[in-house]
């Protein structure tokens, strides 16, 4: 496969969407899997700049990438939020240990 | 600036969310308080009532062949018959949650900010439903789930609550990615997201089907986070049982069901895969179904218990649809629409009288505990209306004739029956037998709030007021009258049934 300006987004759209689907499997720490979550969104934003390229409508897709940024920032503030609440309650952010619901 | 176009209803809410907020942080004096918790309540009310009459007029519109449509540039909003559905859904729920919260919510830390998230997620829903951009329904439907994440974690001081919170972000969020990754698929070979745009420039050029089919599957795992199909489906019981009720309410009334909607509105631009889409939602339904009844029967909780009823009344929409999309008949789609309609209402009603019990009991008393099943004992003695819904609600969603549920499901049954297919008449006996089933936990419910002597619970309960009481009877006369005249509905679930029609025409 030669080295071309598509192939490297697309090198990197999968390697970030990689990263991003192990690091939620092994991420216990709330703060990291909120961190994860950002990076799958890059892959996103990547792929919007990708389609919007093959596709020939360049404008379509960057906009479109700004406005995801916006909107999973706030995703990111609602869930940082969240965080620094668990940690005043459980007194901890490791996933596991705040988990109490079940069945 | 018409005030009776249809985009009034999207804008009211979304318009009213920040006076709400704003106006509940008025002055801080100990005296000021009391007040403003009713301007708070009151205006929350008088905007969802605002935001009933651009729908009045736009339904009148509607019926009589009116073109409802609006843009912002290439932007478009249009009105069918599957946005009319959804319109009616959220403001009937809408209007009744805002009424029982009034009491519901009085004094809780943030109270302005549990109105303004309810209204601007209701002017978000209708929004959403009208969307007719690719991009533009994603946009719609994460403003939807951002405010339904807060609303969830409401009870920020109850640790179980923050953690069902944190869970239905997580998972949410991992959900939207994929459909964005769908979205960008679809924009990556049609070079468009206008919904109509897509399905010209698809059937004009030579696009490759598995990118198309990979798209489908990331919208179906994308959109079936927040719809709950059964393996992404781990989040519901938990935000459903530790949200304040009149948020279970809305999110297993109407936010589940909106996902649905949108995971139909994503799916109608890939053409000609409608036979897979119907084995794929059938299989997935009565896979719902059971596993929704099975792990019912095991609660000791009993919002987790309508929770996982939810799972099944899921299972029963999509197996309508399903049918539709195998067979191309009207008539299981306007079952399924007729279903999520009933289910709306009989669902809300639940939580909305468990959400009451729990006002009486616990609430009153200062105490935020969850309802146990066993607290249910007796408790027609101490409030006999709330037991009279609750138990015409869970009837209802076992499917007792003459009750509305029974009437929805039917229709599914007959539509299912009517493709003369052995696989899918099996599906609907399994079906059927599953409604039986059901039985299993509604009943003993009924059982014990009426033939049980009372809990230390319902002993200690205090009386409830009348914005308690009102929309809980109002909506037990809705269960009972659409079950006696089900073709009340008809004016909106058959264009509904259209619209879905046209969408993946054949």
């Amino acid at each position: 496969m030669k080295l071309t300006e598509i192939n490297i987004i697309l090198i990197g759209i999968v390697s970030l969407l990689g990263v991003g689907f192990y690091g939620l499997l092994i991420t216990r720490n709330l703060i990291k899997v909120v961190m994860v979550l950002q990076i799958l969104v890059k892959a996103v934003v990547l792929a919007f700049v990708f389609s919007g390229k093959v596709s020939g409508n360049l404008g379509l897709g960057q906009s479109i990438a700004a406005t995801v940024i916006v909107a999973d920032t706030i995703v990111a503030v609602v869930g940082l939020a969240l965080a620094v609440q668990v940690r005043r309650r459980f007194g901890t952010l490791d996933a596991p240990e705040i988990s109490t619901l079940r069945g | 600036m018409n005030l009776l176009n249809f985009i009034w209803m999207i804008t009211i809410p979304l318009i009213a969310s920040p006076v709400v907020y704003l106006s509940g942080r008025l002055g801080t004096h100990e005296v000021v308080l009391q007040r403003r918790s009713y301007l708070v309540r009151g205006l929350a009310l008088l905007a969802i009532l605002l935001a009933w009459v651009p729908f009045v007029f736009s339904v009148r519109t509607f019926l009589t062949g009116g073109l409802l449509e609006f843009n912002i540039e290439s932007i478009w909003l249009r009105v069918d018959g599957i946005s009319l559905l959804v319109a009616a859904m959220v403001l009937v729920l809408g209007t009744m949650v805002i009424l029982f919260s009034g009491p519901y919510m009085a004094g809780e830390v943030g109270e302005e900010k549990y109105y303004a998230m309810l209204l601007a997620m209701i002017g978000l829903m209708i929004g959403l439903a009208c969307a007719d951009d690719l991009f533009n329904l994603w946009v719609w439907f994460e403003g939807m789930a951002v405010s339904s994440y807060l609303l969830v974690a409401f009870y920020r001081e109850q640790p179980a609550s923050l953690e069902a919170g944190m869970k239905y972000l997580v998972q949410s969020a991992v959900g939207s990615v994929l459909v964005l990754l769908g979205v960008a698929l679809v924009l990556a070979n049609a070079g468009t997201l206008d919904m109509s745009g897509i399905h010209e420039a698809i059937s004009r050029s030579e696009v490759n089907r598995w990118a198309l089919l990979g798209a489908g599957a990331l919208f179906v795992i994308g959109f079936g986070v927040k719809v709950a199909i059964v393996p992404l489906h781990t989040w519901l019981p938990d935000a459903h049982s530790q949200a304040p009720s009149g948020i279970s309410a809305m999110l297993s009334g109407v936010v589940i069901e909106a996902g649905l909607i949108a995971m139909l509105r994503a799916l109608s631009v890939l053409p000609g895969f409608s036979i897979s889409w119907g084995i794929l939602f059938m299989s997935f339904g009565a896979l719902n179904i059971l596993y929704g009844n099975l792990l019912a029967l095991r609660q000791t909780m009993v919002k987790r218990l309508l929770a996982y009823s939810s799972l099944s009344h899921i299972g029963y929409i999509l197996l309508g649809l399903g049918v539709a999309f195998y067979s191309g008949a009207e008539l299981g789609a306007q079952g399924a629409f007729f279903h999520l309609f009933t289910h709306m209402l009989m669902k809300g009603l639940a939580f909305l009288a468990v959400g009451a019990l729990i006002y009486g009991m616990f609430l009153q008393n200062d105490s935020h505990a969850s309802l146990k099943v066993t607290d249910l004992a007796g408790a027609a003695q101490k409030y006999p209306l709330v037991a009279l819904a609750f138990s015409i609600a869970v009837l209802a969603l076992g499917g007792l004739p003459p009750l509305a549920g029974f009437m929805s499901k039917w229709q599914i049954f007959v539509a299912g029956f009517q493709v003369q297919n052995n696989w899918v008449t099996a599906l609907m006996i399994f079906m059927a037998l599953n409604s039986v089933l059901s039985l299993a936990y509604y009943a003993p419910l009924v059982n014990l709030m009426y033939r049980k002597s009372p809990s230390e619970q319902v002993l200690a309960g205090k009386p409830l007021p009348m914005a308690i009481t009102l929309p809980l009877l109002l909506m037990m006369l809705a269960v009972i009258v659409l079950g006696f005249v089900p073709q009340l509905m008809n004016w909106v679930t058959a264009p509904a049934a259209q619209t879905f029609i046209a969408m993946f025409g054949r």
